[in-house]
């Protein structure tokens, strides 16, 4: 049975506090790429958390979002990857297949929100950093453009226990790495096509926004306003 | 050519392309022997083990996500490969009560702590002169031979051994285990230590409440939150537990939304979440809370009685502290007095509601006075021990050191006074575990030369920093994920919380568990010593202390004791309600007398150091530790986005006065010292005050973590608060100066501070 | 045999003999001038070889680009370039099918600029690749898995398009190169006269010869026009088609080719100075060529004005805040000086040296033309990169700096560009010689004539033996 995975972030209860940054990180072997790479813009975090400041001293106010890829239906950057490496994969995820990226940055050029990453150099990890590589997620090389992929090994995964225990796949039976840490519970991640679901329940709300809905990506990500 | 002999042929090819290989390195001794490898492990399925985090004090319960895996390791000094179970990611423990299955970025980030480059990797022996680095490597036989040899004498002092044990904090059987093994030797003695320790707030809550122990907020009953420099999401207690609870504050129950008030001079994590974000003067925070009890009990929305005995600590409550008008209160905090009326307002007509403080208004001269002001007012707004307000966890008893006022504790400063005065008894032996006080006091406190005259130091971490680079043996423990674990959270739940968790994997280096070091010295010691630690090793010390709590109801329900065991391993310990003896309420000292108005004191004169110097608490390194975690260095801190380095956080318009631009590298000084780091001008900090992320700055601490940025508590001023004798590390003056324009300042957002309507029209 | 005779209509001061003299003399002798200039850029383009192995070998990061400007020189110079392409070709053919007779010694020399600046140019989006060795992914037949390329993508289009538009261009050149090749045949000797021959394709100049050729012509310079208008439009694409401010344009596509001919012209105009002067064509390209095509550049600069005001203007009053963001990032804030010295180097500089006539001499048009094609390329920059600094999400936005390895190949393909000119002006006769003779004040076709250029003109039915020239 198809999905069409989503996720739903509410800012009123986002701390900042990054634990999806570093999960995402541990989870979707994510290099590191050392203090002159990152002082140039090519860290690389499939999940940010971007900060708003508002106001002046001492009436000041932050802001902050939370953005990982956001699984637009109509996405930009699938049409142009002239070989098909970034596409739609059947549950509506926005998939980038490493092998077939030659590397043309075309689709982080149209991504409106800077949601992809570039590797600029092979990955290395000092030994034995190498160790905490999770074998269920491939390594990319140099050359090669990354980015968030809703942890799609877990789908797979969850589809595969369910399918071995001959059941549908439970709401909120699995998530994404960035969901499953949040301390304080603001991502839900589910399946958009089943109405009774957190996501789309949550999606539906009057709080919820789409970022940047005016680009027409549609994307799959709903954003909850902070109600102060 | 058909398929099948192309692949036998390549096959071959490869095969003589690997034994060419090495061959030509001619390295046929180095080729590694493979060990027998863990049978019960499939390869790409993973297993969960429970854990227990120790990157912070919070003591959150882990779920360890392990798979198969190939690594190098180290057995009995041969090198090899081990096909073997490698933790591969940190989750929390969803039956775990504090974090709920929860992990905060520290947490996720320990993973680096097993799989560190720079782990020490076995016992070493310093040949070289101290802080060179020279060592041999020794075996675990020879570095516990040499502990005993260097610890017989010891024993066997009669009025005064010398033997100083310096740790972090411990909560659970380690704690007892190091308090027996220094029962063997007279005269000794325990230092905790770290650098972010809440000694005040555990003193105060002791005077006000009874319970020496930091509260656990009930937040997601809350519903309105009034916080006072206590980063309560980021780094402050037990943050996950505190983030879990803020959710639902927000947005968990339907049709309230708890509102939440910043109080702090410098814009927290945590303060970037309030409805509501103000900034008081530092060190002001005691009279601010005052005051809003002042309105309470003024415009007669709370009795002064309603505070029982922790109102009687505070001066002139009986009389409704009239010392504290808005209008006074206004002029020392800087806080206008109609929004002091009308948070008191709020605070009463929101109920529950609930005041939090921590951090640095702790860390004043003032602290203590500030902290029982707060907590006079949480009693006065009816909040202490009431859902919704402040509660504490019950006492585990039999298994963390009761809950006592601070006394007789040595501090560092102490203890570094000790030794370099050898008064009143000189120190000739110090056991270093988990603490690093050479990088986090002052320079005034002399800990790093005091380290110099110490005639033996044995230290036990798992990586050479300041402190350990001073020890003559180093006795690498196990990473906490290769280790049985236990940890009683001081708060966050309100169940009794017992955390055992056998190690998650075997160990990829050859260390050795701290506890069944010592239980082997002991045991080596022989006599009283052997008495002392009675048990085989740590494990059979846990399972002795566990065991007892199978006849109390709680999360586990077994039929024999084997069985609990299992059982409690399986789940990462024992929660329940009680463990048969109630928390021991500590009355207050008799002697103790109703606190005055005190001002806070700084280190410096306002004319020569005409700002404020705030330390806080790194969200990616907390109080240092983390430095060495390169997830940690590259994850950007959420308000600046800086990366691996250190800043210097100022105002916006005091910057734009010192022709200071972002990026700029900047000198700030104190009477202590002096350090450079690149400017982060922020809307989000008080004209007068510096702000510096404390962790970075490390003189040795591996690769990702030496001579990165600058360490702001080396110019901190020594002075302490004056009840307590807690570091004041608040209370610095500094000044400030452009030295030069590339400060080297990493950022992830190399966007403008702020866009929006104002640069569009211009 | 009237219908194969080119009827003269211009005076023209010198004879045939002087014609091949003039014009072979490059060819048949090699000055120590050309060894020197050809090793200093041949080092130039080795450097920028070197750079680009290195930037290979050593993964992407080497250059300059970063998150979130993922596009930096290497498509500036991808625009630019074939931008430059447009000189030749399409003015070429237009000049052709308008039969405009002044452009007989312009033709060849506009021609191979577009063959070379293609080339160039075409390997940018192999060099920019982050895996350049797969380069070959782009081109339209299916993997071995049969998955096709995604023809949804404007970098498919380009591929297509610039394949197409190589293909036509050099088959644009080659054609009429192909009866004063055989001439070099006939004048030469040995090895030369072997090579010469084969790629003369045995052009023995009958009538059939001449007529098929003549179809040839008319025909290409019909299909070219369409074929360089589309490929700078689809390279516009490139851009447009994303949601990029000041990307998603439809201005882009005629912007874009009004912006390539302009600089394909100014570049025409330098080249053409610089072969009057080292090749002595005074006689050849005088300032009457100067002064129509310094009109037909003056023509561009206010085409090029105009759509720049009609962009920003629109974008100016659509006032959409992403929008926004760029246009006042380039006009008033980091590119202000890059944006107002485009505006200068490619309008207000030559628009009074080319409006007024006075000024319309070849200095003065070299002038012009040398600030236009520094301000194209500044044009092209500011498409690429401030729309990329500035997309969207102001906490994203990023500072893009070329590294030294951009710069070399940058510098390279500066130096590609004369180098592979002065390769084939050394080996082919830069200007048609045989239309050029054809424009010749002749009384009539001496068809009994042996020299070769008669040979070569005029058609006869039976092969003629090697001229005697």
């Amino acid at each position: 049975m198809a999905h069409r995975w989503g996720m739903v972030i509410d800012l009123d209860r986002c701390t900042g506090c990054e634990a999806c940054v570093v999960a995402c990180h541990a989870e979707n072997n994510i290099a590191t790429v050392g203090e002159k790479q990152a002082a140039m813009g090519r860290a690389i975090h499939w999940i940010r958390v971007e900060r708003h400041w508002e106001g002046e001293f001492p009436n000041v106010r932050v802001r902050f979002q939370p953005i990982p890829c956001q699984q637009c239906d109509d996405a930009p950057c699938e049409p142009v990857c002239p070989t098909y490496a970034s596409y739609q994969n059947a549950q509506g995820l926005n998939a980038q297949i490493y092998n077939r990226c030659i590397g043309t940055r075309y689709c982080a050029n149209a991504c409106p929100y800077t949601g992809r990453y570039f590797n600029w150099f092979n990955p290395s990890w000092d030994k034995p950093l190498q160790l905490q590589l999770n074998p269920d997620v491939s390594i990319r090389e140099s050359g090669v453009m990354e980015k968030c992929t809703f942890c799609f090994q877990r789908i797979l995964a969850a589809e595969a226990n369910a399918q071995a225990e001959k059941r549908q796949l439970r709401d909120g039976e699995f998530s994404p790495a960035c969901v499953q840490s949040c301390p304080s519970e603001a991502m839900v991640f589910g399946d958009l096509d089943d109405p009774q679901s957190e996501v789309s329940r949550l999606s539906r709300s009057d709080r919820g926004v789409k970022l940047l809905g005016e680009v027409g990506t549609f994307p799959k990500v709903t954003y909850l306003t902070r109600e102060s | 050519m058909k398929r099948r002999t192309f692949l036998i042929f390549s096959a071959a090819s490869a095969a003589g392309a690997l034994v060419d290989v090495t061959h030509k390195k001619g390295l046929p001794g180095k080729e590694m022997i493979r060990f027998i490898p863990e049978t019960k492990l499939v390869p790409g399925v993973a297993v969960h083990r429970p854990g227990i985090c120790t990157q912070c004090p919070a003591g959150c319960g882990l779920d360890v996500r392990v798979m198969e895996g190939h690594a190098e390791v180290v057995r009995n000094g041969q090198a090899g490969l081990l096909r073997m179970g490698l933790a591969k990611k940190l989750e929390g423990n969803p039956e775990h009560p504090v974090n709920l299955g929860k992990l905060c970025a520290r947490g996720q980030a320990g993973l680096q702590v097993t799989y560190n480059p720079d782990r020490i990797g076995h016992p070493l022996k310093r040949v070289g002169p101290r802080g060179s680095g020279e060592y041999i490597e020794i075996s675990w036989e020879a570095a516990i031979g040499e502990l005993t040899d260097r610890l017989r004498p010891l024993a066997s002092q009669v009025d005064s051994s010398g033997l100083v044990f310096l740790t972090q904090p411990l909560r659970g059987q380690r704690q007892v285990l190091i308090e027996r093994f220094l029962s063997v030797f007279a005269g000794s003695a325990h230092v905790p230590f770290e650098f972010f320790d809440d000694a005040v707030l555990r003193e105060a809550n002791g005077l006000s409440f009874g319970h020496y122990q930091l509260p656990t907020y009930d937040l997601a009953n809350s519903r309105y939150v009034v916080s006072l420099g206590a980063d309560f999401l980021g780094t402050w207690n037990s943050p996950v537990a505190q983030s879990l609870a803020y959710g639902t504050m927000r947005q968990g129950r339907s049709g309230v939304r708890g509102r939440f008030v910043q109080v702090e001079t410098r814009m927290t994590q945590t303060g970037a979440n309030a409805d509501e974000w103000l900034s008081a003067n530092p060190g002001s925070e005691g009279n601010l809370a005052l005051g809003l009890a002042h309105v309470l009990i003024n415009e007669h929305l709370r009795s002064a009685e309603s505070a029982a005995s922790a109102g009687d600590l505070i001066e002139g409550w009986k009389d409704g502290l009239p010392q504290y008008s808005s209008e006074a209160v206004a002029w020392k905090t800087g806080v206008p007095p109609a929004t002091i009326r009308r948070l008191a307002r709020d605070l009463s007509a929101h109920q529950p509601a609930v005041v939090i403080v921590g951090g640095s208004p702790l860390a004043q001269t003032n602290g203590l006075f500030t902290a029982l002001a707060v907590n006079a007012l949480n009693a006065l707004l009816g909040s202490a021990n009431q859902p919704g307000g402040l509660q504490f966890s019950p006492y585990a008893a039999g298994f963390a050191a009761p809950a006592e006022p601070r006394k007789g504790v040595l501090s560092p400063n102490e203890l570094a006074q000790q030794i370099l005065t050898g008064r009143p008894s000189p120190v000739q032996a110090l056991l270093v575990y988990g603490a690093n006080p050479a990088f986090a006091t002052p320079p005034g406190w002399q800990v790093k030369e005091s380290l110099e005259k110490v005639p033996f130091i044995a230290s036990f971490s798992n990586f050479v920093d300041e402190t350990t680079e001073m020890a003559d043996l180093l006795l690498p423990d196990h990473s906490y994920l290769e280790s049985w674990l236990d940890h009683v959270p001081e708060s966050g739940t309100n169940e009794v919380v017992i955390g055992v968790a056998p190690p998650a994997m075997e160990p990829l280096h050859n260390t050795r568990a701290t506890p069944d070091v010592l239980i082997e010295t002991a045991h080596r010691l022989g006599g009283r010593a052997a008495q002392a630690l009675p048990w085989k090793n740590y494990e059979e010390m846990l399972r002795s202390t566990v065991l007892p709590l199978r006849h109390f109801p709680g999360s586990v329900a077994a039929g024999s004791d084997d069985d609990f065991w299992k059982k409690v391993q399986q789940q990462g310990g024992w929660w329940g309600t009680t463990t048969g003896q109630t928390s021991k309420s500590a009355s207050r000292p008799a002697s103790f007398s109703p606190v005055k108005e005190q001002q806070p004191e700084f280190d410096g004169s306002a004319k020569d150091f005409p700002f404020h110097f705030l330390p806080f608490a790194s969200q990616q390194f907390y109080d240092g530790r983390n430095a060495n975690l390169p997830w940690l260095q590259e994850m950007p801190d959420v308000l600046t986005t800086a990366m691996w380095g250190s800043w210097v956080e100022i105002n916006l318009q005091t910057a734009q006065e010192l022709q200071i631009e972002q990026g700029d590298l900047v000198e700030v000084a104190s009477a202590h010292g002096v350090l450079q780091a690149p400017a982060v001008p922020s809307p989000g900090i008080a004209p007068d005050v510096i702000a510096m992320p404390v962790g970075q700055g490390h003189a040795q601490y591996g690769r990702y973590a030496t001579g990165r940025g600058a360490n702001p508590i080396s110019i901190l001023g020594p002075q302490r608060e004056t009840n307590t004798g807690a570091l004041a590390w608040a209370s610095t003056r500094v000044r400030i100066r452009r030295v030069g324009k590339n400060g080297e300042l990493c950022l992830f957002s190399t966007g403008p501070i702020t866009w929006g309507e104002k640069q569009l029209k211009r | 045999m009237a219908q194969h005779v080119i009827t003269p209509t211009s005076a023209r001061p010198f004879d045939r003999d002087t014609i091949n003299q003039d014009l072979l003399q490059p060819v048949l002798h090699t000055s120590r001038r050309f060894y020197g200039l050809t090793s200093i850029l041949a080092a130039f383009v080795l450097a920028g070889l070197a750079a680009f192995l290195f930037q290979a070998y050593a993964g992407l990061g080497v250059s300059g680009l970063r998150r979130p400007v993922f596009w930096g020189f290497y498509i500036t110079n991808f625009v630019f370039w074939i931008g430059i392409s447009h000189a030749g070709t399409l003015i070429s053919a237009i000049l052709r099918l308008v039969n405009a007779r002044w452009r007989r010694p312009v033709t060849r020399c506009a021609e191979a600029i577009t063959v070379f600046a293609l080339l160039i140019g075409a390997s940018f989006p192999v060099i920019h690749l982050g895996r350049p060795w797969l380069f070959f992914w782009l081109i339209p037949y299916p993997s071995e898995r049969g998955i096709w390329p995604n023809f949804r993508s404007p970098l498919l289009w380009d591929f297509c398009a610039i394949l197409t538009y190589i293909t036509g261009s050099l088959i644009f050149l080659l054609l009429p190169m192909i009866p004063d090749l055989a001439t070099v045949r006939d004048r030469t000797a040995g090895w030369r006269k072997r090579v010469y021959g084969a790629v003369a394709l045995g052009w023995r100049g009958t009538p059939r010869e001449w007529h098929r050729l003549e179809m040839a012509m008319r025909i290409m310079a019909v299909v070219i026009i369409p074929v360089a208008v589309s490929v700078h439009t689809i390279v516009s694409w490139d851009f447009a088609m994303a949601p990029v401010p000041m990307w998603h344009s439809t201005v882009f596509g005629p912007y874009f080719v009004a912006g390539a001919i302009f600089s394909g012209i100014a570049a025409l105009i330098i080249a053409m100075a610089f072969l009057r002067k080292f090749l002595h064509l005074e006689q050849y390209l005088k300032p009457i060529h100067f002064d129509n095509l310094g009109k037909l550049l003056l023509v561009m600069s206010l085409l090029w004005i105009y759509f720049i005001v009609a962009e920003r203007l629109t974008v100016w009053y659509g006032n959409s805040t992403p929008e926004m963001a760029v246009l006042l990032a380039t006009e008033r804030g980091k590119f202000l000086p890059l944006f107002w010295a485009m505006v200068c180097c490619n309008f207000l500089i030559p628009f009074p040296i080319l409006a007024i006539k006075r000024f319309r001499t070849v200095t003065g048009t070299v002038i012009a033309s040398t600030t236009v094609v520094i301000g194209m390329w500044l044009e092209r920059f500011l498409i690429v990169v401030p729309s990329l600094e500035f997309k969207y999400l102001p906490f994203d936005w990023g500072h893009y700096r070329p590294s030294w390895v951009e710069i070399t190949i940058t510098l390279a393909t500066f130096a590609a560009m004369p180098l592979l000119y002065l390769l084939f002006v050394k080996f082919v006769p830069i200007i048609s010689m045989w239309e050029l003779k054809g424009g010749e004040p002749v009384a009539a076709p001496r068809v009994e004539a042996a020299s070769s250029w008669t040979q070569s003109r005029v058609p006869t039915e039976e092969p003629l033996p090697g001229s005697v020239d």
